[in-house]
């Protein structure tokens, strides 16, 4: 176990050295792209925790990663001067509310019940942000301006691309750096105990439900973390960020990028920002050839990227494969 | 208010078409508990290849005949090399596989027909109106209930009289034991599972010339199918039937009334089911 700790120090170590250096060297598009898999990689991760750790299947997830973008623009438009800082988590605590309200009432059911009740909800929210034009700007949208942020010595220029960058690789490293935290403590072993043997958890005196739903209302807060970041960066709020194809962005993110460990859906919102990038350049016809990577993955490669990595490295005997994790549902 | 009677009737036609939709995404679900994402998917190309069959033939009988046959065989692929595969992953890998597979035929439909609406013409006397009890009426929404009765008539006489049906009703129940008797459930789970995308298909060749035929219509009916079975309760026939005519009826009604929240009715009508009977109307309790 040391060895492993040893090596995954010294790749944490290797990663936060190329974030830091990379982006001084390369031009602004690719530190605007890297900034975007940032945000994507916080959205996987929250969603992934659903997914992977707990299992539950959710096709609703954009209306998290929506309500934060939406909360963030509509606090930075109508309180002028407010701390962005504070800006983000006002809208991360507006998610937090959110999540438990839809959470209590989604979270009776499970498994395919669960996951159409997910896709009707973001559909709900997708209408409401539709006709509710006064606070959202229906298709119009909604402009946000980054206000400097003053850090004591001295006022960071927030509209330059570098100093958000590493602004939102600071705030939202630590936030993913806690999710991990997260899977590591006892309320990180409930979900995945309970995800294997729901009847054994009860038996031993756990409230199933109440974890269920704290899980649910912490993954909600991180998506909505992650769509005030994706408001902030594109400077705008559109419905496209509430909307279906948002949920289906991050689901072929985590699932391409593997549900099996934490760090998949990172490498996934990785890969799938770099491929679409590269796609839409050749074709406007990229998310058919991102539909078929998906299925052909469902169909043959169910553990993802680094599924295929690690049962590659199984296989030539390097690497210590630790708890793997299966999406398997309870039926 | 002496709009009501015509309300109504645009009630009873929608329904009818949710109708179409739910029934066959309630069986397959309640049988192989696989709720299968790319239903409406199936309804959307059922009215595209309905648009091409008009413009090759300009013969609308012809393609409410055919259309659903080539739903039925694509449903048939779906099942035996998709489906079927992924079945030994577990049920979220299902749920993924049709999500993706809807994901896939929308950007396929948008590539082949383009991201715009598309107007059928039928060009015969179902274009025309028709007077019942003092009331003008679109010859071609009559049709349309007249359809859903038929096939809904027949599936009940199928499902309740004949053996085929109790085999389907019994596999709905406890597919395993029906497979332990020396059925096969394999084919017999295929058969259902193309029988309801050619129900599907049939609903998107009724629906093209009325709601026009649009890229963004699979979603749409997705979501009420969804509320149907939500309202109606998991794998109940007569729970989709009875959802639908309240659904058909709300949103009509809603149109009327409450223009602007009109959406917003058929959510609240689920959250309310989901909080008064979380199993649905005619659902079994867990």
């Amino acid at each position: 176990m040391k060895g492993l700790n040893t090596r995954v120090y010294l790749w944490g170590v290797l990663l936060v050295v190329l974030l830091i250096v990379v982006p001084l060297l390369f031009p602004r598009y690719q530190i605007a792209l890297m900034t975007e898999v940032i945000i994507f990689s916080l959205f996987a991760v929250s969603y992934n925790l659903l997914l992977g750790y707990a299992g539950l299947l959710s096709f609703g997830h954009a209306m998290f990663f929506g309500t934060g973008a939406y909360a963030v623009a509509v606090i930075l438009n109508h309180f002028q001067g407010i701390p962005i800082l504070l800006a983000i988590l006002a809208a991360t605590l507006v998610t937090v509310v959110v999540g438990f309200l839809v959470g209590s009432l989604l979270l009776r059911h499970k498994g395919a019940y669960f996951a159409l009740l997910t896709l009707a909800f973001n559909a709900l929210f997708f209408a409401v942000a539709t006709k509710w034009y006064s606070m959202t700007g229906g298709d119009d949208g909604l402009s946000v301006w980054r206000p400097d942020l003053n850090i004591g010595v001295t006022i960071l220029n927030m509209t330059n691309v570098k100093v958000f960058y590493f602004f939102t690789l600071i705030i939202v490293g630590l936030v993913i750096l806690f999710c991990w935290y997260f899977t590591t403590t006892a309320m990180g072993k409930t979900i995945l105990l309970m995800r294997e043997n729901e009847e054994r958890m009860k038996f031993l005196g756990y409230n199933t439900n109440i974890s269920r739903l704290i899980l649910f209302t912490f993954t909600g807060a991180l998506a909505g973390c992650a769509g005030a970041f994706y408001a902030l960066f594109f400077q705008f709020t559109s419905i496209s960020a509430i909307s279906i194809d948002m949920t289906t962005t991050v689901l072929l993110m985590t699932f391409i990028g593997g549900t099996g460990s934490f760090g998949g859906p990172i490498l996934g919102a990785l890969v799938f920002t770099y491929l679409q990038d590269f796609l839409s350049d050749i074709t406007d016809r990229w998310p058919i050839i991102m539909g078929i990577i998906f299925v052909v993955m469902v169909l043959y490669v169910p553990g993802g990227l680094s599924g295929l990595i690690a049962s590659i490295r199984e296989r030539f005997g390097t690497g210590n494969v630790t708890g793997t994790l299966e999406t398997e549902g309870d039926d | 208010m002496s709009d009501i009677p015509v309300f109504i009737l645009h009630g009873l036609a929608y329904a009818g078409l949710l109708f179409l939709v739910s029934s066959g995404l309630t069986l397959v679900f309640g049988m192989m508990n696989v709720l299968n994402f790319a239903h409406a998917a199936f309804y959307m190309m059922g009215a595209y290849f309905s648009y091409t069959v008009l413009k090759l033939t300009d013969n609308f009988w012809l393609s409410i005949i055919i259309c659903p046959i080539l739903m039925f065989a694509f449903g048939i692929l779906v099942e035996r090399f998709l489906l079927r595969r992924v079945h030994v992953f577990g049920h979220v890998h299902e749920l993924l596989l049709t999500f993706g597979l809807a994901y896939i035929i929308t950007e396929l439909v948008k590539w082949i027909w383009g991201n715009y609406p598309l107007a059928v013409n039928l060009g015969n006397f179902l274009e025309g109106q028709v007077n019942i009890l003092g009331i003008i009426y679109p010859v071609y929404r009559i049709f349309m209930m007249f359809c859903a009765a038929v096939i809904g008539l027949i599936m009940y006489l199928v499902l309740y009289k004949t053996r085929v049906g109790i085999i389907v009703r019994a596999a709905v129940n406890d597919n395993e034991m029906v497979n332990a008797l020396g059925i096969n459930i394999p084919l017999v789970f295929m058969s259902v599972f193309a029988a309801g995308a050619a129900l599907s298909g049939f609903a998107g060749v009724i629906a093209g010339p009325l709601l026009t035929t649009y890229p963004g219509m699979a979603a749409e009916i997705l979501i009420d199918a969804f509320v149907v079975i939500v309202v109606g309760g998991f794998g109940s026939l007569g729970g989709a039937l009875l959802a639908s005519l309240i659904i058909g009826e709300l949103q009509s009604f809603g149109a009327l009334l409450i223009p602007k929240l009109s959406m917003a009715l058929i959510y609240m009508l689920m959250a309310a089911v989901l909080v008064i009977k979380p199993s649905g109307l005619f659902g079994e309790e867990q």
